[in-house]
């Protein structure tokens, strides 16, 4: 174990201690492991003669239908598995690991036990969701090893409570500005403060695109207001003006944070709801096999 | 006349803080400008908003000075009058003003009661910047989905195998169980679709042969169940271990359905594998060491000579059987002599008899098997040749003509035919001379008439005893019966002339089945070669060789290479449920062919027809 971790990553250079992501823990074990497993699976397939043909009901298929389920029910064990943090040959991130590659190697195994006999019935549904479920995973495994670097970046080190101050901030400084303003143009400042920063539906965070946005109507319309006045600098339309400037570049940054964070987390509310309902329906096509033997 | 102000604003900690202001005045004016005694910092509220007028000791009007109105106790008005002892909440954009009176004064406390935006509200920033909002919660979507499918897919579909349990059909209509299905039911249990029940009894228990023989009753068994068990090829590691399993849950080996498997989707039953035959007979000696069944694996490459019942010889007229191997040649004694290269010659007597009597009866230039061969109504096997039908156009049997009518011999009754021309002989003149006619008297002299008359009286005097001759020459080489039977001459056992039995086998291979009606696209001749043969003991049937110039095996292999093959399973020939008709599969395509009908064309092992004697 201890010269196992001591062991240089093969492809690094000497010295260098880099992180070793879930993805290529321990130079792919589980890549190999559930690669292998697939391979079997297939080549069982084609070689073992079950007759009159392959299915879910023959030997093979009963086998591959057992290490499934068995499969699917370690791999929703991570949920709990993932709460408690370990280090070690069963750290999380080993864990985290199979759960990814074996979890692939379900398609596989899945596929296989289905014998390609689909219908709509309870047994494909079952099927469908796990598939549903896996794909969900595989976006999930995208999603977390491409957008960090990309929220990272829209951060610029800002929390978030310190968006939130920003926003704050700023709104405070419209809203002195504005007093001072008629009331139509008070009005549109007015609705500017009035729209909630955060919302929207799912599709408004997840396409990042507000078409309702009260700031940039706001901005628009007061431009139109000073559009042919010249700044003298006393105008205190030019101040709100600036104001809405900052508003919407600090809003621009929020909604990409939010976009980018609900892009980290959706796949979450597909794969775990739809990991619960696999599983049930799991047991559902399971209990009926053999409830009508 | 005064009104006293109280501004109410809120430390973090939410305790109040009140600054009160005092103003001695009739009017006081509200609005967002500094100006205004009431000075509201709301953008909502406009740069002057409304005026309070004080109109006596209570009441006051409250007056909106633009368009923009404001909210009384909630209700929304432009112009309000108010007993101020009676007090009153006003509501101008985000501020709450409350009107009331301190003795002499009245008295207006104003508080901001909404955040001037909306970031700067209380937030949970956990949640906000999260899509927790947005979206119903993980663990309740989790539990109401699971929740769903139980019922959906184990409850319901439970509760309706419990409510038809005992029913013999169900009410058409959706059943919750019919989810549980895993593919349509073939054509032929197309109509148990709905009546899940009427297979899958009871619950956890498989699917057992009595709901099978509930409909088909007389199901022909293929061997004794201990000798199928015995016959069958030990299963692999996994056939084992499913076993044991199916052991364990009380599944008995051998069920119906494990050949006839359902569920595959709609259309017809898929005919069983070959390999489910191949599995007990590829090996079966092995297994089976007394049985008599050669071994067989497939048709194209392992499969047993044929071995067809052909005559051996007769019991009395009885003919005897016995399946014999062509690798033994085997010869059949019909008990006829018909060497079938004299009959089809295009060049011979035959053939210019046979186009003389073209006309009536449909032959062509020469004769052909469709001359003297008719097939049974099904088209599967020949009728036996009869002598009347399908010999006598040319074989005739004719002895005399009485005016128009023709006087045959009977055909298959030697005893009869003797005593027809005994009694010929016997009834009939020689031929009268001419000259003998009349009643006139004889004139003395005229002796040449005398011998006409001698000649002819002793004729008649001896004729009875020509017969006997005539009924040799019938039965003796040249006669009409000798040319096709074998005769026994009188003498020894024999009172008499008689005639060796003749049978003709209908069916030669009795384990296999064979359509010719299936055959249609072949000639008579590209399996049967009778043209060249001399003997009425050649046996014309084809070979297991013969066979494979055209069929292969079920997975198409074969021995040589076959230009044009037909794939076979040991199902085209072969039945498990074997009865006197044609196996299932066939059956099936000619149902298939005639548009939905599957007879049982149940017919005797062999045809027996003895047509002569």
């Amino acid at each position: 174990m201890a010269t196992a971790t001591k062991r240089a990553t093969p492809g690094r250079v000497k010295g260098e201690t880099l992180h070793d992501g879930f993805l290529r823990h321990r130079n792919f074990r589980w890549m190999k492991i559930a690669t292998l497993l697939s391979l079997i699976a297939i080549a069982g397939y084609f070689l073992i003669d079950v007759q009159p043909r392959h299915n879910g009901g023959s030997w093979y298929g009963y086998g591959l239908g057992t290490i499934g389920a068995l499969l699917i029910l370690w791999l929703t064990l991570l949920g709990l598995r993932k709460r408690s943090m370990t280090r070690g040959r069963w750290s999380l991130k080993a864990w985290t690991s199979a759960h990814v590659y074996l979890g692939l190697s379900l398609i596989v195994i899945g596929t296989l036990h289905t014998g390609f006999q689909f219908g709509w019935n309870v047994h494909t549904l079952a099927y469908a969701l796990m598939m549903i479920v896996i794909l969900s995973g595989l976006y999930g495994i995208f999603a977390y090893a491409t957008l960090p670097v990309a929220l990272s970046n829209n951060r610029e080190e800002m929390t978030q409570p310190q968006m939130l101050d920003a926003l704050r901030s700023i709104d405070r400084q419209l809203h002195d500005a504005g007093q001072p303003l008629e009331h139509h143009l008070a009005a549109l400042v007015q609705s500017s403060l009035d729209q909630d920063p955060f919302g929207g539906g799912l599709i408004r965070r997840l396409s990042g695109r507000y078409p309702n946005c009260a700031t940039r109507a706001a901005q628009a319309a007061i431009r139109r207001e000073t559009a042919y006045k010249p700044n003298l600098g006393e105008d205190p339309l030019e101040k709100v003006d600036a104001l809405l400037v900052r508003k919407e570049a600090i809003l621009a940054r929020v909604r990409r944070h939010l976009k980018l964070k609900a892009m980290l987390e959706v796949w979450l509310y597909v794969h775990v709801p739809i990991t619960f309902a696999l599983i049930a329906a799991l047991s559902a096509h399971i209990v009926s096999v053999f409830f009508y033997w | 006349m005064t009104f006293l102000i109280r501004q109410i604003s809120r430390t973090s900690d939410g305790r109040e803080i009140i600054r009160p202001t005092e103003i001695d005045s009739t009017l006081l004016s509200i609005g967002r400008l500094s100006e205004n005694q009431i000075h509201l910092q709301d953008l909502a509220v406009m740069p002057r908003h409304a005026t309070i007028e004080r109109l006596d000791r209570h009441r006051i009007i409250v007056k909106a000075m633009g368009t923009l109105g404001f909210d009384v106790d909630g209700r929304p008005v432009m112009e309000v009058e108010i007993d101020a002892s009676k007090g009153a909440e006003l509501r101008f954009g985000s501020h709450r003003l409350t009107v009331g009176q301190d003795q002499q004064a009245i008295t207006i406390a104003v508080e901001r009661v909404e955040a001037l935006s909306d970031a700067s509200q209380d937030k949970d920033e956990q949640k906000v910047f999260s899509l927790r909002g947005l979206m119903p919660g993980k663990r309740v979507s989790a539990w109401s989905f699971a929740a769903l499918m139980l019922l959906a897919f184990l409850a319901f579909p439970i509760w309706s195998w419990s409510s038809y349990q005992s029913v013999k059909e169900r009410p058409q209509g959706f059943h919750a169980d019919q989810s549980w299905s895993t593919g349509k039911l073939s054509q032929a249990h197309a109509s148990l679709e709905n009546n899940c029940q009427a297979c899958h009894t009871d619950a956890f228990v498989a699917v057992r042969d009595e709901s099978c023989a509930t409909c088909h009753a007389g199901t022909h068994d293929h061997a004794p169940a201990s000798r199928l068990a015995a016959a069958k090829a030990p299963p692999g590691v996994g056939g084992r271990i499913q076993n044991a399993f199916a052991g364990m849950f009380n599944v008995p080996p051998g069920r119906c359905v494990e050949c006839h498997t359902e569920h595959e989707g709609e259309g017809r039953m898929q005919p069983t594998a070959q390999q489910f035959c191949a599995d007990c007979h590829a090996g079966l000696n092995t297994r089976l060491k007394d049985t008599k069944l050669l071994n067989a694996g497939d048709f194209g490459i392992a499969h047993p000579e044929f071995q067809p019942a052909v005559i051996t010889g007769f019991t009395g007229t009885k003919p005897q059987y016995a399946r014999t191997s062509f690798a033994k040649k085997p010869v059949e004694d019909s008990g006829l002599k018909f060497p079938h290269d004299l009959h089809l010659s295009k060049t011979n007597g035959v053939a210019q008899m046979g186009r003389r009597l073209a006309a009536d009866n449909g032959f062509g230039d020469a004769l052909a098997c469709k001359d003297c061969h008719k097939s049974d109504p099904s088209g599967t096997r020949f009728q036996p040749v009869d002598m009347e039908r399908d010999c006598a156009m040319c074989h005739s049997l004719t002895f005399d003509q009485i005016g128009g009518t023709m006087r045959t011999l009977r055909h298959g009754d030697p005893a009869q035919v003797i005593a027809d021309l005994r009694a010929f002989y016997r009834g009939t003149s020689p031929m009268r001379p001419s000259n003998l006619g009349g009643m006139a008297r004889r004139k003395p002299g005229l002796y040449a008439e005398g011998q006409v008359y001698n000649a002819y009286f002793g004729a008649v005097q001896t004729r009875s005893g020509g017969a006997e001759a005539a009924i040799a020459q019938v039965f003796s080489p040249g006669g009409a019966c000798f040319d096709c039977h074998r005769i026994d001459p009188p003498g020894g056992k024999n009172a008499s002339w008689s005639v060796q039995p003749v049978a003709q086998t209908a069916r030669y291979f009795q384990k296999g089945w064979f359509d010719h009606d299936a055959h249609r696209t072949e000639t008579c001749e590209s399996c049967h070669a009778a043209p060249g043969s001399k003997s009425a003991t050649d046996l014309l049937i084809p070979d297991l060789a013969s066979c494979r110039t055209c069929h292969v095996g079920g997975t198409g292999a074969s021995l040589k290479s076959v230009a044009k093959p037909v794939e076979s399973t040991c199902a085209l020939c072969h039945s498990f449920h074997a009865d006197d008709g044609a196996p299932w599969s066939t059956r099936q395509r000619v149902a298939a062919q005639k548009g939905g009908t599957n007879p049982v064309s149940g017919k005797p092992a062999i045809m027996n027809k003895q047509t002569g004697r």
